[in-house]
């Protein structure tokens, strides 16, 4: 946000649009054309006509099954599920003024974590009827959330307090979970565990998509119509109030959009670590720290990444897929390293 | 009358920090609050723009209670500038104080005319208008603090309340941003330290000590050698220095028994 801009330039803004969608659509075509399976290109296009507009290709029910139900529906919620993490991020990176807040971080994916696996082994339900993962998942992040808020008001809430209050929340479902693991789950379970504690995309469907768009978009509606006003907590929070901004109602909003969006892509993709922290800090660099133009950015720069990192974690190792986790993570640690040395300089 | 508080206290951790303070702020004067440290100035303008709510008494802008005005109206009327507020986000001279247009515009405005104006108008009279675009984090501690009164003015406030804008500057810089101050012609109520500096630039003075007012008029009143003794624990002897405002000598133990 420069003094160049002096009032909405309507061709930038489109331009900048239409090349995110170009981008978006490009990812989300290559994720469906890749793969074990080789089909060429325009049986791709063809599967995709029949599945989107009830057109009627001569394609193999084989072919349109993994195109459209396999590899469409997993892109697709790639994209949502990264976009809606790193807009998370950005959120609270802005309102706990620190570069190192995240989901992952503040133990909300922890808690989820714990829940999917209180359901997958203990076969936790509620009135004798089984819950779904998801479900599990979903009621497990908000008992993180209740307990890092918990924590964080009893300390002072003091935004670095925010932060230990997520490491100690996380450790405590982390142990939880672990406690679970190795003294019920069989070695098969196990095994499942493990591939849905580092992310997977691979059980998704479409139903899952009806969830996640609605929450991605609904979300990112929120946090836009907020992003004057999270520009106004740079210098803290009284800075934000005397600005005129209603820091309680604001932060409440916020938090609750940030804790649905992340509790609802972990329900059903799993934990996926640092998507959150370092895409808004990529996009930081990119477009500058005004949220008006931040929050858009983390939105395509996080859905355009999860969707890269999901075609690498089918095609790195041969014949296997690599949880999305694990890719993120490669990218993703190298980075949180680099903020923590240039957070240590910089005080 | 402008900004004024009566009978006001409030209490944080089980101690009262501002203990029934009634005061109130001139029309474009400079209203100085002194005192020792943790003698609740601090808490008295953050009560004064709402930033916390009083326990009891009343804090009024003309007139009317500001626990009953919206916050973004009250921020359209008041501006706080902190000591020292700073932050780590890459920001320019002119993003910082384009916050200042925050309570003017809606949700989702665009920016517009009377805000670049704002901006304008705000680095011109803190002298900054070259370094509009120069990264916040590259400014000197008195170049910030302008940025933050640039910042505030931009809100286009009548009233203006600073916490210790001069901390932690060199003299050189304390002196330039007070006289800063003094010129904008707005109502100002500012927190300070240093007495000499209060009484050469501040139109009335409050002194504070354990959250009660002890006196509060022009410093000539304020300002006396017995009041310094008893608040501050300080012996000092007052002249009329060459500016013709008083000057406050700090006499250390040795000198006062010479004399």
């Amino acid at each position: 946000m420069s003094h160049a801009v002096h009032g909405p330039n309507w061709p930038a803004r489109i331009a900048i649009a239409l090349a995110s969608l170009a981008a978006l659509t490009v990812s989300v075509a290559l994720a469906v054309t890749i793969g074990e399976m080789r089909i060429p290109f325009d049986t791709a296009l063809r599967a995709l006509g029949n599945g989107l507009f009830d057109l009627d290709f001569p394609v193999s029910a084989i072919q349109q099954g993994v195109i459209f139900d396999y590899r469409l529906s997993r892109a697709l919620m790639a994209g949502l599920c990264g976009g809606a993490l790193a807009l998370s991020g950005a959120i609270l990176q802005a309102l706990l003024r620190n570069p190192l807040a995240e989901p992952y971080v503040l133990g909300i994916s922890a808690g989820a974590s714990t829940g999917a696996v209180a359901v997958l082994i203990l076969g936790v339900g509620i009135g004798g009827t089984a819950l779904t993962v998801s479900a599990g998942a979903f009621i497990g992040s908000c008992a993180a959330l209740a307990v890092v808020a918990l924590l964080a008001t009893g300390a002072g809430g003091a935004s670095d307090r925010v932060i230990l209050a997520g490491v100690a929340t996380s450790q405590l479902f982390n142990a939880a979970t672990a406690t679970i693991v190795t003294t019920m789950a069989s070695a098969e379970q196990a095994r499942g565990v493990m591939f849905w504690l580092l992310g997977n995309f691979g059980g998704v469907r479409w139903p899952d998509l009806w969830i996640a768009a609605p929450v991605a978009f609904i979300g990112f509606a929120i946090c836009m119509l907020h992003a004057k006003v999270l520009d106004a907590f740079a210098f803290g929070v009284d800075a934000a109030a005397s600005l005129g901004v209603a820091v309680v109602r604001v932060k409440v909003v916020l938090f609750a959009t940030t804790a649905v969006m992340t509790a609802v892509m972990v329900s059903i993709v799993g934990t996926v670590g640092f998507v959150g922290l370092i895409i808004p800090h990529a996009a930081r660099f990119l477009v500058g720290s005004g949220h008006a133009r931040l929050l858009p950015a983390c939105l395509v720069i996080g859905a355009i990444f999860m969707i890269l990192a999901d075609i690498l974690s089918r095609v790195l190792i041969p014949q296997q897929i690599l949880p999305i986790g694990v890719v993120t993570a490669l990218f993703g640690a190298p980075v949180f390293a680099l903020i923590l040395y240039r957070a240590r300089r910089a005080t | 009358m402008t900004l004024a508080m009566r009978e006001v206290r409030w209490a944080a951790g089980g101690r009262m920090i501002v203990d029934g303070v009634t005061l109130q702020a001139a029309p474009g004067r400079v209203l100085g609050l002194i005192g020792p440290n943790g003698s609740g100035k601090s808490s008295l303008l953050r009560l004064l723009c709402r930033l916390r709510n009083v326990a009891s008494g009343v804090v009024m802008l003309d007139g009317r209670d500001i626990a009953a005005v919206p916050r973004r109206d009250l921020a359209r009327r008041l501006a706080f500038v902190e000591q020292q507020a700073t932050t780590e986000i890459q920001l320019s001279v002119c993003d910082v104080i384009r916050l200042g247009r925050t309570p003017h515009r809606a949700a989702l405005a665009s920016w517009n005319d009377a805000d670049e104006a704002a901006v304008n108008e705000a680095l011109a009279r803190v002298g900054l208008t070259e370094r509009h675009d120069q990264f916040w984090h590259t400014l000197s501690g008195g170049e910030r603090q302008r940025v933050h009164i640039a910042r505030a003015l931009a809100q286009e406030p009548s009233e203006l309340i600073l916490d210790e804008p001069t901390n932690h500057l060199d003299i050189q810089h304390q002196l330039s941003i007070l006289g800063l101050v003094r010129r904008l012609g707005i109502t100002c109520i500012m927190a300070l330290h240093d007495l000499n500096l209060a009484a050469m630039f501040c139109d009335e003075i409050a002194l504070l000590h354990e959250g009660r007012l002890q006196a509060a008029g022009p410093p000539d009143e304020v300002l006396t050698a017995e009041a310094i003794q008893r608040i501050f624990g300080v012996a000092v002897s007052i002249r009329e220095g060459a500016s013709g405002r008083r000057h406050i000598e700090y006499l250390i133990e040795a000198e006062r028994r010479q004399s």
